[in-house]
């Protein structure tokens, strides 16, 4: 693709790399034709695999920390999470707009948040390789916890700006509130949906992996007992021993 | 006299009704799961309905006799238009709110997300209602008198939205104080 622009030759539109390429160099292009309602099941798919393939490769970095079986099992969880934060968010972004007069459009809404979690997605596998150097150079679990919230956390952020871009740029009543809206819902449901299917990171000791944990308190709850913990206070003698 | 404006909704009246009719039944199904009784299936909707039923009279009665009110068939228009807004948006946060609220292990968080959802989609059909009777206001229909939005018309919104909050709240924290318990 590059060499092609390179030599002056006009892109191809509709290429899955293309788009991605685009989604890269060129947000406000691709923005741009989800508002003018072009090539959204061509952008919808191509994004979808996008996530799919990045967030396995984040998944499968991730569960490296613990390694065996904990790298196949993240590389099919984290991309779940993306795809069923989009599937939850994307009604209530089109619901909370049309209530309020904004122009009901539920595919161009689905393709934009897809496509802005894919954004946040390229984000974090470029961010893959810290993920391993914080395994070469053996940072603690919770340094590794901490390490990866703040990553995710950028990548969601980038995220959330290319979706209000979006939809700052167009006109009519609905817009705020639905911006608003959609951050409160991606929010709550993104943290929950994550929280729900973890774990992605465990000790290398841990002695059995399972694809999920049990449900036990919230979300907050787990961040302030990890913060607790990197500082060195922890609720408990001993994390779990391997035989 | 130009033709009367036809106001913002992009979306069918009539199934945005029956969303109306139906969000609050499936909330109230997410709350009979945790609570594991059948009651709130009921409760719910018994609530939102019976609150607008019993104080939209009253918003009508006030702004007539203020002389802020539109003409009556532009305000059961209004209300209309506001409550499919509340239907459609309360549909958009049924699947986030179910979500949250079944894949937490506590009661509190699935009254919370409940409530969450209830409340957003309340607000926005309030704030329809608003830009609605407004609109109506200015662009009645053929022959009747425009009524420029005053600071009478708004106070007298106002004051009926708190009261209408008001009291729903207290009838929705009765009903979660069953849940709850």
């Amino acid at each position: 693709m590059i060499g092609a622009l390179d030599m002056g030759a006009a892109p191809r539109e509709h290429g899955s790399p293309a788009l991605i390429d685009q989604l890269l160099r060129n947000r406000d292009a691709i923005v741009a034709r989800i508002v003018a309602g072009k090539d959204l099941m061509t952008i919808t798919r191509t994004m979808i695999a996008t996530i799919a393939i990045t967030m396995a490769i984040v998944g499968a970095a991730l569960g490296s920390y613990r390694g065996g079986i904990q790298i196949g099992y993240a590389a099919i969880k984290l991309p779940l999470v993306l795809i069923g934060t989009a599937a939850l968010s994307a009604p209530a972004l089109t619901a909370i707009g049309a209530a309020l007069g904004r122009r009901s459009r539920l595919t161009a809404d689905l393709a934009l948040v897809i496509t802005s979690l894919a954004y946040g997605a390229l984000l974090l596998v470029a961010c893959t390789p810290l993920i391993l150097l914080g395994r070469a150079i053996d940072l603690t679990y919770h340094q590794m916890i901490l390490s990866t919230v703040a990553m995710f956390s950028v990548a969601g952020v980038a995220s959330l700006r290319l979706v209000t871009r979006a939809l700052s740029a167009e006109t009519g009543p609905g817009r705020g509130s639905a911006i608003f809206g959609l951050c409160v819902v991606f929010a709550l449901v993104g943290g929950q949906l994550a929280w729900s299917l973890r774990p992605y990171l465990l000790r290398p000791r841990t002695p059995e992996v399972p694809f999920l944990r049990e449900t036990e308190g919230s979300l907050a709850d787990a961040i302030s007992g990890a913060i607790r913990s990197a500082r060195g206070i922890y609720t408990r003698d001993s994390a779990p021993l391997g035989d | 006299m130009s033709a009367r404006a036809e106001p913002l909704p992009y979306y069918p009246r009539g199934p945005a009704l029956a969303l109306a009719a139906l969000g609050p039944v499936a909330i109230g199904a997410i709350m009979a799961i945790r609570a594991e009784s059948a009651s709130p299936i009921l409760a719910v909707p018994a609530v939102v309905f019976g609150v607008v039923a019993a104080t939209s009279p009253a918003l009508y009665i006030a702004t007539a006799a203020t002389g802020t009110a539109p003409p009556l068939g532009a305000v059961v228009r209004a209300f209309g238009v506001a409550l499919g807004a509340f239907g459609i948006a309360l549909a958009g946060l049924l699947l986030p709110a179910a979500f949250l609220a079944l894949s937490s292990i506590d009661t509190v968080m699935t009254f919370a997300a409940a409530s969450a959802a209830v409340a957003a989609a309340a607000f926005l059909g309030l704030r329809r209602l608003a830009s609605e009777l407004v609109s109506s206001s200015k662009d009645p229909f053929p022959g009747a008198t425009v009524i420029k939005p005053s600071l009478t018309s708004s106070t007298v919104f106002f004051v009926w939205a708190a009261a209408t909050i008001g009291i729903a709240g207290r009838l929705w924290w009765d009903l979660a104080s069953e849940v709850l318990s």
